[in-house]
C-alpha cells in the first residue's frame, strides 16, 4: 500500500521511502519518515495533489511523490 | 577603593563601552518558511530594510542596519528553510552565509504553533557552533490554543536562549533585542550545547573526528568542527566537493559500524537523529490541551477546498486579485502619466525657453527625459499595488492553497500551481506578472513561469489590435482579438512544453509544500513588504527603462531639425530592417520604425503609426498658468480616486473621449492588406518583451541571461508565426 492510494481520513504508518536523492531529502526535511504516522485529508478538486497531516501540520505533495512512500494503513 | 582608582576605572569602562559601541553586532535571521520570519524583521527594521539578491542567485536578500540601546545592529535575513542539506538555493544559500560569513549570532525564528518541524531547523543550526537566541514566535497563537511551552526548558536543554515573540503584535520584540545584545557580548557563555545524536553516530563521530585531526587540522581551525563532521558522515555533495574530500580512506571503517545497524542509507539516518532529537524536545517542552477545538483553518478549509466549490472559490478569489491589483491602480497610473504629460513638460519649457535653450535641448528634456520619468512612474501604482495582494494573499494562506487548486492543470504543462498567478497578471500587465514569479520557491519553475508571462496578451497590446481590427474586421473585432489572445495562451504551453525538453531538463521539480495555517497579515509588515519592493523597483528598473526611453528620444528626433519622419535615425533603422519584414507581410520603413519604438511600450506602435501615417498639424493650444496647473494636478487626483473607487464598486464611470484615429486608419488601409495586418498583430503579439518587462525579468533574476534568451525566442517565434500567418494565408488565397 502506498500513500498515493489512501483515501480522505485515512490513516498509516510510513514503512519505506522508495523515492531517492533530493526528493528523498525534501521529504525527510519536511518529517516525512519511517515510522512517522501520516493521515489524508484531502484530494485536491481536479484529483491531484492530495494534503496529508504529518507530525501535526499539513503538507500537500503530488500523487506521484505519494506514491513512493509505503504505508501500512490503520484499522 | 580610592576615589581616583574608581574614576580611572569607570574611565576605561567608558573607552571600552566607546569600543564596544562601535563595533557593529551581525545577527543572521534564520527560520522555517511561515514561521513568521518576514513579519518578524519588518517590526524590528521597518523602512530601514535595503531589499536586493543573494549574489548569483533569484533568492531575495534583506538587510538592515540600525541603532539599538546605544549599538548597531546589522540584520541579515536568510532565505526561510525548513533545513539546511544542499539540495535547494535556499539552503544553499543559507548554510553558505552561516558557515563562511559566521555572523556573530544567529536569531532562529520558529513557530510555537508548529515545534516540532522547526526544531529540526534549530538542531542543524546549532551544528554550526554560533550561539543562538530563538525567537519563539506566533507566541499568542499557541497561547490561545491553550498550548503551554515550557521556554525554560528550551534554554536549559539546548543552551541557547529563548525569547517569546508575536510579530504580528509587536511584542517581544525589545526583549529579543536586549537579549541578543546580552548574548553577543558574552557568546563564550551561551554556546549552543552538543546535542547526542546517538551512541552509533557519536561512536562513528569520534572515529571520525581522530582520524581527521591528524590528515586535515586545517579544516577543522576553518570550519565548525561538529558540523563538518557530520557533513562528512552524511557525505554531502557540496561539502566535499568544496574541501575536496571525496576520497577520505578512513571515512568507510567509520561508518562502517553504522552502516551496518542502521542501513545503508546514512542521509535518513541522520535526518531521523535530528528529528528524533526535535520530537524528544517537543515532547518535554510542549502541553497540548486534552481537548483539541476544531481549527478555524480546517473549517475555512472545508470549503475552500471543497471538491465542487473549491474552483469557483478559486475562480473568485482570482478575480479579485486581477480587478484589485489593475482597476485599482489604473486610475491614479494615468493621472502621472498625465501629469508628467502636462504640467510638468509645460513646466520644463516655462524654465528652459528664457534661459535660451536652444529647441533640441527643450525637446530632449521633455520628450526624452520627462518622458522617460513618466514612463517609469506610470508603473508606480500598478506595481505597488500587485505587491500588496500578492504578499496578502501569500501571507493569508491562500496562496498555498491556489496552488492546490491549480497544480493538476499547471503540471499537465510542466508548471507548477503556483505558476498560475504570474501568467493570469500578465494579462494586464506583463511586468507585475514578472515580479510575481517570485513566489514560486524552485529557480527552475521561476525562470520558465517568467520566460512564458510575456505571451500572455497585456493590456499594452489591445489599442494596437483595435486600431488595426477597426480599420480591417470591423464586422468581427471581437473574434480577431480574441483569437490572438488564444493564440498567446496555445503558444505558451508549447513554448513551455519545448523548454523544458531543452533549456530545463533533467528531474521535475517537485510539488512538496507546506499548507500553513489561515492567518491574518500585519498590516505593518504588508506596508513595509510592498513599500520596498516599489522602490526597489523604482531604482532598478527604472534606471533601465529611463536610458531607453532617452535613446529613443534621439533616434525619433536625430539629426536634428528632419523635416520627415523617414530621415530620422528611427526612419533609417526601419529602413535597415524593414527586408526582414518583407516576407511576413509588412516590409515598409513605416512597420518597421513603429515596431523598434513598441520596445519601450507596446502601445507606442500605434503612437508611432499615427505620427508617421498621419502626422497632425500643429496646433496653438491656450497654456494654462501655474496655478491652473497646481489646480488642476489635484483636481485630477480627486478624479483618479472617485474613479478607482467607482470602479471597484461598479458605478459607472464616465466614458474617456477616444483619440480620433480615423485618419490612421485610413492610411493603414491603403498600406496593409486584412491578412498582412492580421500577421502584423500576430508580431506584436509575440515579439520582444517591451523594455519595462526586460528590466523587470534582469532585476528578477539577477542576471541579463534570461531577459536575453526570453528577448530572442520571442523575436523568433514571433517571426515564424507571422510568417506562417501570412505565407500560408497566401497560399490558402486569402490575398496578399
Amino acid at each position: 500500500m502506498n500513500l498515493a492510494k489512501l483515501k480522505p481520513g485515512q490513516q498509516g504508518k510510513i514503512t519505506s521511502i522508495g523515492s531517492i536523492g533530493p526528493l528523498k531529502r525534501r521529504l525527510m526535511d519536511m518529517g516525512v519518515l519511517v515510522g512517522e504516522n501520516v493521515k489524508v485529508l484531502k484530494v485536491a478538486p481536479l484529483g491531484d495533489p492530495i494534503e496529508v497531516s504529518i507530525k501535526s501540520y499539513n503538507l500537500s505533495l503530488r500523487k506521484k511523490e505519494a506514491e513512493g512512500i509505503a504505508v501500512e494503513v490503520a484499522g | 577603593m580610592s576615589t581616583q582608582l574608581k574614576r580611572k576605572e569607570e574611565l576605561e569602562g567608558e573607552v571600552m563601552a566607546g569600543s564596544v559601541a562601535e563595533r557593529v553586532i551581525t545577527v543572521a535571521v534564520a527560520g522555517n518558511p511561515n514561521s513568521g520570519k518576514s513579519t518578524l524583521i519588518n517590526a524590528i527594521a521597518g523602512t530601514r530594510l535595503h531589499v536586493g539578491n543573494w549574489a548569483g542567485v533569484t533568492v531575495e536578500k534583506k538587510e538592515a542596519l540600525f541603532d539599538f540601546g546605544g549599538r548597531k545592529i546589522r540584520l541579515v535575513d536568510l532565505p526561510g528553510t525548513y533545513s539546511l542539506s544542499p539540495y535547494s538555493q535556499e539552503e544553499i544559500v543559507a548554510r553558505d552565509y552561516l558557515v563562511h560569513q559566521r555572523p556573530d549570532l544567529i536569531v532562529n525564528v520558529v513557530d510555537a504553533t508548529n515545534l516540532e518541524r522547526n526544531l529540526y531547523l534549530t538542531v542543524q543550526i546549532m551544528e554550526l557552533g554560533i550561539p543562538v537566541v530563538m525567537a519563539l514566535n506566533i507566541y499568542d497563537e499557541a497561547q490561545a490554543k491553550g498550548y503551554r511551552i515550557d521556554d525554560k526548558g528550551i534554554e536549559q536543554m539546548l543552551g541557547i536562549a529563548v525569547v517569546p515573540t508575536s510579530a504580528t503584535k509587536r511584542s517581544g520584540l525589545d526583549e529579543l533585542l536586549e537579549t541578543v545584545l546580552r548574548v553577543a557580548d558574552a557568546p563564550n557563555q551561551r554556546v549552543p550545547k552538543k546535542l547526542n545524536y546517538g551512541e552509533d553516530i557519536e561512536v562513528a563521530a569520534e572515529y571520525l573526528a581522530k582520524s581527521f585531526r591528524t590528515s586535515h587540522p586545517a579544516l577543522l581551525e576553518r570550519y565548525p568542527q561538529r558540523w563538518l563532521l557530520l557533513k562528512l558522515m552524511e557525505q554531502d555533495s557540496r561539502v566535499m566537493d568544496e574541501l575536496n574530500l571525496q576520497n577520505l580512506d578512513f571515512l568507510d571503517p567509520a561508518l562502517h559500524h553504522l552502516r551496518r545497524a542502521h542501513g545503508e542509507d546514512i542521509e535518513s539516518i541522520m535526518a531521523d537523529a535530528r528529528y528524533s532529537l526535535a520530537s524528544g524536545l517537543t515532547r518535554e517542552v510542549l502541553h497540548k490541551p486534552e481537548l483539541r477545538q476544531t481549527e478555524l483553518t480546517e473549517k475555512i478549509d472545508k470549503i475552500v477546498l471543497n471538491r465542487f466549490l473549491g474552483i469557483p472559490i478559486f475562480m473568485a478569489a482570482m478575480w479579485l486579485l486581477f480587478k484589485f491589483t489593475f482597476d485599482l491602480s489604473a486610475p491614479f497610473g494615468a493621472w502621472l502619466g498625465a501629469m508628467t504629460e502636462g504640467p510638468f513638460k509645460r513646466w520644463a519649457s516655462a524654465l528652459l525657453t528664457p534661459l535660451g535653450a536652444p529647441d533640441w535641448t527643450v525637446s530632449l528634456v521633455n520628450d526624452g527625459v520627462i518622458a522617460g520619468v513618466g514612463s517609469v512612474i506610470v508603473f508606480v501604482p500598478v506595481i505597488f499595488a500587485m505587491m500588496f495582494f500578492i504578499t496578502f494573499l501569500e501571507g493569508s494562506g491562500y496562496m498555498a492553497r491556489a496552488a492546490f487548486v491549480m497544480d493538476r492543470t499547471m503540471h499537465a504543462i510542466g508548471l507548477h500551481g503556483k505558476s498560475f498567478i504570474p501568467m493570469l497578471l500578465g494579462f494586464g500587465c506583463n511586468v507585475p506578472g514578472i515580479y510575481a514569479t517570485r513566489t514560486l520557491e524552485n529557480p527552475k519553475d521561476k525562470v520558465l513561469t517568467a520566460l512564458l508571462v510575456p505571451l500572455m496578451s497585456c493590456g499594452a497590446r489591445l489599442p494596437v489590435y483595435v486600431v488595426f481590427v477597426s480599420a480591417f474586421f470591423p464586422n468581427n473585432s471581437s473574434t480577431v482579438i480574441w483569437s490572438l489572445y488564444v493564440m498567446g495562451i496555445l503558444l505558451a504551453v508549447l513554448m513551455g512544453l519545448i523548454f523544458k525538453k531543452t533549456l530545463f531538463r533533467g528531474e521535475a521539480p517537485m510539488f512538496i509544500m507546506e499548507l500553513p495555517p489561515y492567518r491574518m497579515p500585519s498590516m505593518h509588515s504588508l506596508c513595509v513588504h510592498t513599500w520596498e519592493k516599489g522602490k526597489h523597483f523604482l531604482y532598478k528598473a527604472g534606471t533601465y527603462i529611463f536610458a531607453v526611453s532617452v535613446l529613443v528620444w534621439f533616434l525619433l528626433n536625430l539629426p536634428w531639425g528632419v523635416e520627415h519622419k523617414r530621415d530620422s535615425y528611427l526612419g533609417q533603422a526601419g529602413a535597415v530592417v524593414a527586408p526582414v519584414f518583407q516576407p511576413i507581410g509588412f516590409g515598409t520603413w513605416e512597420a518597421a520604425s513603429s515596431l523598434i519604438s513598441g520596445v519601450i511600450a507596446k502601445e507606442i506602435v500605434v503612437g508611432t503609426m499615427g505620427e508617421i501615417y498621419a502626422p497632425k498639424k500643429d496646433e496653438k493650444k491656450e497654456v494654462p498658468t501655474l496655478q491652473e496647473d497646481l489646480k488642476e494636478i489635484g483636481v485630477s487626483f480627486g478624479a483618479a480616486c472617485s474613479k478607482a473607487v467607482k470602479t471597484l464598486l461598479y458605478l459607472p464611470v464616465p466614458e474617456e473621449k477616444e483619440e480620433d484615429r480615423s485618419s490612421l486608419k485610413l492610411a493603414l488601409q491603403g498600406v496593409f492588406t486584412p491578412l498582412s495586418s492580421y500577421a502584423f498583430m500576430v508580431f506584436v503579439l509575440l515579439y520582444m518583451p517591451c523594455v519595462v518587462a526586460i528590466a523587470a525579468m534582469r532585476q528578477e533574476f539577477g542576471t541579463w541571461k534570461w531577459a536575453v534568451v526570453g528577448l530572442g525566442y520571442q523575436t523568433a517565434l514571433a517571426w515564424c508565426a507571422a510568417l506562417i500567418v501570412y505565407q500560408g494565408g497566401r497560399l490558402l488565397g486569402l490575398g496578399g
